[in-house]
């Protein structure tokens, strides 16, 4: 009898339409999340809140993406040396970048005009100047646009107006550079990674220090945070990324990479996206060990014959809530991804050609454009300079095919 | 059946209540069951009527049929129940049951009446009775968990004590799910100065004579695998030999003949040990051939197998001739122990 009960099921499938089939999955999918009980079932939510909420919203705008032109692409110069970093503010319509000459620059979107610049100081001017005076490596703002802080490899925070470009505060506490920050979402908590294997939480609406987090056993080289209150950390050497739940004050360990994990960002709640030296691109869910997709040598070989090895990913981008995908290597191209279903695979999209090292690659939070901060050296280090590079950040406008309504899975 | 009198052995009050509860005769056995279950299990029926007719065997096996039945009634009908009224008090209920199921005695009940917590009969009781009777079971005493077990049956006991397989199995799905998720560790300890970067792996020393990964030692099996050794002792023989030919100093000769005899007595050894082995599998095979015949298998004891063994000796013997050679020389060994042995005579 149960042959023929899967029989008849069959039967029916082959039946309904697909717009029956989608109404059936999204039934059963509300009926497994209810059976897990963590939202409220008697508020009547649109099945992309209900997934936003619990972190796991994929929209699925990668396919309708193009290529842009080249001429189109814009290049903004200024800075002197490499650009390490680049935040762009929540209403899009400035973007800061900082470099390896300890400046930042303010630039404004529409025109791609400098607006403000906050100079670099000279190596022994720690005390009388407002600035930083060593390579600045990380930069993070508020997601309402009012804070600004950024992390140098003095072991010093600094935390700027994001308006007026004044210096608010100054966090010390690290013991080595700082090399991760990152604001949560609708909150003045700032949380920092650094060299010294410690995250560290600041409230600077108090200008205070929360607490320190331990458990990377090598130097941390990235940090990202959304709305939840927890933050993921890329480990070095130790090949490990970590999602601190601060309030719990454990840690969920991830393993994966080969080579020491360079980058990393938040595609939604529940996933990420990292990037290796060991070429390596991996997309990782909270639930999984081990990452759930990954592409080797993501970004191609260099070096002579018989010597080939993987380019190093220098950076990673995620557009947020949906499933495109940005990377940044040294072998000038910017490469977008898409993500499969769940996220299980990562197919290339297109290449979008840029010169030199991508330290930094963000996505403007409606998907409108993709900046990458470009420089002759990889911020980390020096191992290799790239002559034909120029230093500055590239504002790639990202258009689209089809413009319908965004359906959620 | 008829059902017996249920306020025989309760006090004025709970008489009166039970005597209430019992009015509204039910229709369906379906409710019969659980109320009686409710208000008064079987066992407890069975305890008060202990308590009042001390010696009635005859009445104590009808009862425990009774008991027994309605028990495995209570044990099929474990769906949930909504007919149940809710307003059957809660305390007294339970207490008057546990009471009955813990104690034949009337001292103690007043102990266990207090002990019993309080339990709300609404849906969700209704919907479990199995978790009440675990609870039950587990603060019953041994020898009261033996004699239901003995009235019930052990499977059914068992069924209600430790659940279905469909129950238990929830727990390994959980475990199979946390194989998968990143480990969770807490991010307040410091990390040591010395940092594990690389993994490296700690090296097991085992013993393979005494580990259980290398099996039982089985004779037949190790001499067919390891034939090989007994042809490369053999060769290490033969350059021994030779090297005691050209070898020109004495000291060195002499270590090699030492070591020459060794390898031979080892070589001997091993093959007695061979014979022996031989020997008892032919014994053993002669035995399995009369057990399939049909007869009686029978097994020597050592002694009688050394009487063999020295019989099968001097038949080697004589053939080579060597018999009486052998004979006489273990006359004189005997002869010089005796004659240690023999008391002195002093002149």
């Amino acid at each position: 009898p149960k042959r023929k009960r899967k029989e008849n099921e069959v039967e029916q499938e082959i039946e309904e339409t697909p717009q029956e089939k989608k109404l059936r999955l999204a039934k059963l999918y509300l009926e497994q999340l209810r059976e897990e009980g963590e939202w409220d079932v008697d508020r009547t939510l649109f099945l992309s809140e209900i997934l936003e909420q619990k972190g796991k919203l994929q929209r699925p705008l990668a396919g309708g993406l193009v290529a842009p032109d080249p001429i189109e692409i814009r290049l903004l110069r200024g800075h002197k040396l490499s650009v390490t970093c680049l935040c762009i503010t929540p209403d899009e319509k400035h973007i800061f970048s900082a470099s390896k000459d300890c400046s930042i620059i303010k630039w404004d979107v529409g025109s791609g005009k400098k607006v403000h610049k906050i100079l670099g100081g000279r190596k022994g001017t720690e005390a009388r100047h407002v600035g930083h005076t060593a390579h600045i490596l990380c930069m993070a703002i508020s997601s309402d646009g009012k804070y600004l802080a950024t992390g140098d490899m003095n072991k010093l925070i600094m935390i700027w107006e994001a308006a007026t470009c004044k210096h608010l505060y100054k966090f010390t506490g690290h013991k080595d550079a700082v090399s991760g920050l990152a604001f949560r979402r609708g909150t003045h908590d700032l949380y920092s990674a650094s060299h010294d294997r410690s995250v560290k939480v600041w409230n600077v609406d108090e200008n205070a220090y929360v607490e320190t987090l331990f458990g990377h056993q090598d130097v941390i080289t990235a940090l990202d945070c959304l709305g939840r209150e927890r933050c993921v950390t890329a480990g070095g050497r130790d090949r490990t990324l970590r999602v601190w739940k601060i309030a719990e004050e454990t840690q969920l360990v991830f393993h994966g990479h080969e080579g020491s994990i360079d980058c990393v960002q938040l595609i939604n709640e529940e996933h990420m996206v990292s990037g290796g030296d060991d070429g390596c691109l991996c997309v990782w869910s909270v639930g999984k060990k081990k990452p759930v997709s990954v592409v080797k040598q993501a970004h191609g070989v260099h070096g002579n014959a018989g010597l080939k090895e993987p380019c190093w990913v220098s950076s990673v981008a995620a557009l947020h809530n949906s499933d495109t995908v940005a990377s940044g290597s040294h072998n000038a191209m910017v490469q977008l991804w898409k993500c499969g279903q769940g996220f299980r695979g990562l197919d290339p999209l297109f290449t979008i050609p840029v010169t030199g090292f991508v330290n930094s690659l963000k996505f403007s939070t409606s998907g409108k454009f993709l900046v990458a901060g470009v420089g002759q050296e990889h911020r980390l280090g020096r191992w290799w300079r790239v002559k034909d590079a120029k230093n500055g950040l590239y504002i790639i406008p990202l258009k689209r095919q089809n413009r319908e309504a965004e359906t959620e899975q | 059946m008829p059902r017996p009198s249920v306020c025989l052995a309760l006090s004025t009050s709970e008489k009166k209540q039970t005597a209430q509860k019992h009015k509204p005769s039910p229709e369906s056995p379906h409710e019969v069951t659980f109320k009686k279950s409710k208000i008064k299990s079987p066992v407890t029926k069975r305890a008060s009527n202990v308590e009042e007719n001390g010696s009635d065997d005859e009445g104590d096996a009808s009862e425990m049929e009774k008991n027994f039945a309605l028990l495995t009634q209570k044990v099929s009908l474990q769906a949930p129940q909504d007919e149940i009224s809710g307003g059957v008090s809660d305390e007294d209920v339970t207490g008057e049951r546990h009471q009955a199921v813990c104690s034949n005695t009337s001292g103690s009940d007043e102990d266990e009446n207090v002990s019993k917590p309080a339990r709300g009969h609404g849906v969700g009781d209704e919907l479990c009775p199995k978790d009440d009777f675990t609870k039950d079971l587990s603060e019953m005493s041994f020898e009261k968990v033996l004699q239901l077990q003995n009235k019930m049956g052990t499977k059914a006991y068992k069924k209600i004590a430790y659940g279905t397989m469909k129950n238990r199995q929830t727990g390994e799905t959980v475990k199979q799910l946390s194989k998968h998720r990143p480990q969770e560790i807490s991010a307040k300890k410091t990390v040591p100065f010395l940092r594990k970067v690389v993994p490296v792996k700690k090296t097991i020393l085992r013993d393979p004579r005494f580990d259980d990964l290398s099996g039982e030692f089985k004779p037949e099996v190790f001499n067919q695998t390891y034939k090989f050794i007994n042809e490369i002792r053999q060769r290490e023989a033969e350059m021994v030999k030779k090297k005691m030919k050209k070898v020109k100093s004495n000291i060195k000769r002499e270590e090699l003949k030492y070591l020459l005899q060794r390898m031979e007595n080892q070589e001997r050894g091993r093959q007695r040990q061979e014979q022996y082995r031989q020997k008892d599998l032919q014994f053993k095979r002669k035995q399995r051939e009369l057990v399939q015949q049909g007869h009686r298998p029978f097994y020597l004891k050592k002694s009688d197998k050394k009487k063999l063994e020295l019989a099968e000796k001097y038949s080697q013997l004589k053939k080579g001739g060597k018999l009486e050679n052998f004979l006489s020389k273990k006359r004189k060994r005997n002869a010089i122990k005796d004659r240690r042995r023999m008391p002195h005579q002093k002149k």
